[in-house]
């Protein structure tokens, strides 16, 4: 269980997340919505360690990981999709996916893990030996998350996953995550722009604005509030 | 590679008359200073004078226009360097410093090769009295060129030129999209700190009572480029913090290794070694220089004095929370 | 022609250890953006290790390999205490902390080992390898520089491109925050890299050391002639680097045999500044021209 206790981060003068408290639990997906600046991708950023938050705690089964090293954080199995996709350029599609891997204890994992990010994603098997660069902006995105996912990880913090990305590609990848939700009881931390969507398949959801958290309900129920949606989710 | 660390001091009334009532104090407080010391502490007095008319430049060039040079003079000429940056101007300019000595000194005729030319230096004008000591004049003269020189250069730096250097500095291409010329701008900061290179050149010149190639290779403009940052990148004060630095480490460090009694071998490079440590050490202690640590203490002195509580920890590391 | 022949040998030579340096530098470059201008100081410090390793009686081959692994640490060290708490400073700052290094090292090794200038001897002869009755302008001593420098160049394209480890380095150099991200101990890979690449500069001190003879500042023509190779390859390639530290030593012994020694450097400066005009990145610069 990822918990996240009164949390605060500032850049300088600008609070960018004030007093943010939630929970997502094993094999549950949070959706969280916001307007542009609203805090979110600070806060997954600070869950990863990137950003150091001014107060409160980043929990992840009870341990306080708030004060971890990013990479210490990773290697406790919290995997990032970063917003605007985070490739290696220079590396190769399937360099960028062995990095992925690296965590799996044993080559033949490794392989797998190779194998199942090629079948999930048919463009990258093409072209596994060309630099990320020479990708598309929507085959970055898809190197991004098979590369997230490759590490098997406990959590996964997904930033804006749906940029470039063709509807139905979209709909592939996260029907493949309620799987390993399901499966393996991967909590997942979705960030989206189209709110419709992500309540659509996310268990709970979390409404920023300016920082503070505004709304924290049941997916569903959030999607019927006629006047939040109206206020804070424009649909 | 953009450098933005440094801040102009951001005065709200930037007027001549303000500069010149400036440089008018200081050139009295000097002539004082000059009077009261003895011969040496003239030399060196004017020893700094002229580093800070150099640094100062090459702080406009470095600091304000954001541009590495290693030496920079005849790279102009070539007019290559407006089209490199970062590191490889700094190599072409490593390059450039290390070979024209030997240019000099293959074409001895001309430069007089390694012995260099004797430059002979003006003697004190008759009225100041005969007895009037030489190094005072020069003193003298040193430090009414670089007051000269900080009053024209604080004055560019607050005209529109001054601006375009920083905006090329701090973000090339909005300064292009700004309609600032680019390659233009860092031409006018190569010519302003060459000229102020030329002026201190020759002084030194007089200075020393010479000029010889090895006098101005790669050793000197390290030395400028380390007085600019130990003193402040991007701050006319900064140069002449980072001047006086310059010119008081070897002459406290000679001091100091020929009053110890060392072995020759650990005597000789004592001073290079302290010099060494202390380039070092400025840089993990104080990475803004003096003039930003003194900025700093400032700015904490203030707010403890008046109690206002302060906003953030310092000048620059507040926008950059991710720390590691 | 036989003058050619001579020159070109010697610019293989001399070449190869003007690779390794423009390498070493490189390495470091690409894995924190820094102009190590110390590491020629920093090969000169190892290589007077080595000869002190041999005067207290070590047979050559260890004090070679003395040489190779303070390098290693060395570079390390500095990386970890002294480079590391700037990361994050303005370039010209970690610029003047390599030269505080530089002066320091230039400054204790007299200090430590006596400021005269010393001999250092080669690995094998210096005297030029007979073919029947033919004497070639080539040593065995010259063949070894050759053959170290390509297998060490050899056994790092091996561990970038081939293993594990090599690729959480190039990771790291590339981006770290994603690094990180992945869970690469990043600062692990950066102290690493600089210890590998000063194991390289260490070796380029070892190699010239008999033919320059040794003194406090003998590696600094070394650094500028390798610097600038770096540069001609475009500073982020390792190959551009080897291509680079090549034409400049056989530029260098071209203009060195046929104007006269005198104007090497100027030599050197004439091809640098030709060639940035035409590419003011250098000739193999792999990152596409960065407009901000
Ligand atoms: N590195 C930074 N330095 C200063 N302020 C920042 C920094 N990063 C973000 N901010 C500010 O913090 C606030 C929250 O930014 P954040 O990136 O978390 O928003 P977001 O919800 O992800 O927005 P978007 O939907 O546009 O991605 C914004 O006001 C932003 O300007
Ligand atoms: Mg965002």
């Amino acid at each position: 269980m990822l918990e996240i206790t009164n949390l605060t981060v500032a850049y300088g003068p600008i609070v960018a997340l004030d007093n943010v408290s939630f929970s997502v639990a094993d094999g549950s997906i949070t959706a969280v919505l916001g307007a542009n600046g609203a805090g979110k991708t600070t806060l997954v950023r600070t869950i990863s360690g990137l950003v150091r938050s001014r107060a409160g705690s980043v929990r992840l089964d009870g341990r306080d990981i708030s004060r971890l090293a990013p990479e210490a954080i990773a290697r406790l199995g919290i995997g990032h999709v970063p917003e605007g996709r985070g490739v290696l350029a220079e590396l190769t599609v399937e360099e960028n996916l062995r990095l992925g891997g690296l965590s799996r204890a044993d080559r033949a994992d490794r392989q797998a893990a190779l194998s199942e990010a090629y079948e999930l994603f048919m463009p990258l098997a093409q072209r596994r030996h060309l630099p990320a660069a020479t990708l598309s902006g929507g085959e970055r995105q898809m190197l991004s998350i098979a590369r997230a996912l490759a590490a098997r990880p406990r959590v996964l913090l997904l930033d804006e996953p749906s940029l470039g990305l063709a509807g139905r590609v979209l709909t592939q990848i996260m029907a493949r995550i309620k799987q390993l939700v399901e499966d393996r009881k991967l909590s997942v931390l979705l960030i989206e722009q189209n709110a419709r969507s992500a309540l659509s398949v996310a268990d709970d959801a979390v409404v920023l604005s300016l920082g503070r958290i505004v709304a924290h309900d049941r997916a569903q129920r959030l999607a019927s509030e006629e006047g939040l949606r109206h206020a804070y989710l424009g649909f | 590679m953009a450098i933005r660390l440094a801040r102009w001091p951001s005065r709200t009334t930037p007027t001549l008359g303000r500069h010149l009532a400036l440089a008018v104090g200081a050139a009295i407080l000097l002539l004082l200073l000059s009077s009261q010391i003895g011969a040496y502490d003239d030399y060196n007095l004017a020893e700094v004078a002229i580093f800070v008319i150099a640094v100062a430049g090459l702080n406009v060039l470095t600091g304000v226009n954001g541009q590495l040079s290693l030496g920079h003079g005849a790279l102009m000429a070539i007019g290559a360097a407006a089209r490199l940056r970062g590191p490889y101007l700094a190599g072409a300019t490593l390059a450039l410093a290390v070979g024209l000595p030997q240019i000099a000194t293959r074409y001895s005729h001309v430069f007089g090769g390694e012995e260099g030319l004797t430059v002979t230096p003006p003697g004190p004008p008759d009225w100041l009295g005969a007895d009037f000591p030489p190094e005072r004049w020069m003193a003298w003269i040193a430090i009414a060129a670089a007051l000269v020189t900080i009053v024209l250069l604080a004055n560019l730096l607050q005209s529109s030129v001054g601006r375009s250097f920083k905006a090329v500095r701090d973000h090339e291409a909005a300064a292009a999209l700004a309609g600032i010329d680019v390659a233009r701008t860092q031409v006018h900061a190569f010519v302003v700190s060459s000229a102020c290179a030329g002026l201190a050149g020759s002084l030194f010149a007089y200075w020393s009572g010479l000029t010889a190639p090895a006098g101005f290779g790669v050793a000197l403009s390290l030395q400028l480029l380390s007085a600019i940052v130990i003193g402040g990148l991007g701050s006319l004060s900064g140069a002449v913090w980072g001047s006086i630095i310059l010119v008081i480490i070897p002459a406290l460090t000679g001091g100091l290794a020929s009053s110890l009694s060392l072995a020759s071998s650990v005597a000789n490079n004592l001073p290079l070694a302290i010099y060494g440590s202390v380039l070092v050490l400025a840089m993990l202690l104080v990475p803004n220089g003096i003039d930003g640590g003194l900025r700093r203490l400032l700015v904490l002195a203030r707010t403890r004095w008046t109690g206002a509580p302060s906003t953030h920890k310092g000048v620059v590391d507040w926008d950059d929370p991710s720390g590691g | 022609m036989q003058r050619f022949i001579v020159l070109t040998l010697n610019g293989l030579t001399e070449g190869s250890i003007y690779a390794a340096m423009a390498l070493a530098l490189v390495m470091i470059w690409r894995a924190t953006q820094v102009v190590n201008f110390a590491q020629g100081a920093m090969a000169m410090f190892t290589t007077y290790l080595a000869l002190f390793s041999l005067e207290r009686g070590a047979p050559y081959w260890m004090a070679f390999l003395v040489a190779l692994l303070c390098g290693l640490l060395l570079g390390g060290v500095i990386e970890r205490v002294l480079v590391r708490p700037v990361e994050s400073a303005p370039p010209l700052n970690i610029v003047i902390l390599t030269l505080g290094v530089l002066l320091v090292l230039e400054a204790v090794a007299p200090m430590i080992f006596g400021g005269q200038i010393r001999s250092f001897p080669a690995a094998f002869s210096i005297v030029g390898i007979k073919l029947g009755s033919l004497q070639v302008p080539f040593s065995a001593f010259d063949l070894f520089t050759l053959a170290s420098v390509v297998f060490l160049m050899v056994l790092l394209l091996l561990l970038f491109q081939k293993t594990d480890l090599g690729l959480r380095m190039r990771a790291s150099a590339f981006n770290a925050e994603v690094s990180r991200l992945l869970g690469i101990r990043v600062g692990r890979m950066l102290t690493l890299g600089w210890a590998l690449a000063s194991l390289v500069g260490a070796l380029s001190g070892l190699l010239i050391a008999p033919t320059l003879l040794l003194y406090p500042t003998y590696m600094d023509q070394v650094l500028v002639f390798g610097f600038t190779g770096a540069i001609l390859g475009g500073l982020d390639s390792p190959p551009g680097a080897v291509v680079g530290g090549l034409a400049m030593g056989f530029s260098l012994s071209y203009v060195g045999g046929y104007f006269g020694s005198d104007l090497e450097t100027v030599g050197a400066l004439v091809i640098l500044v030709a060639v940035l005009m035409v590419r003011p990145r250098g000739l193999f610069t792999l990152r596409a021209q960065r407009v901000v």
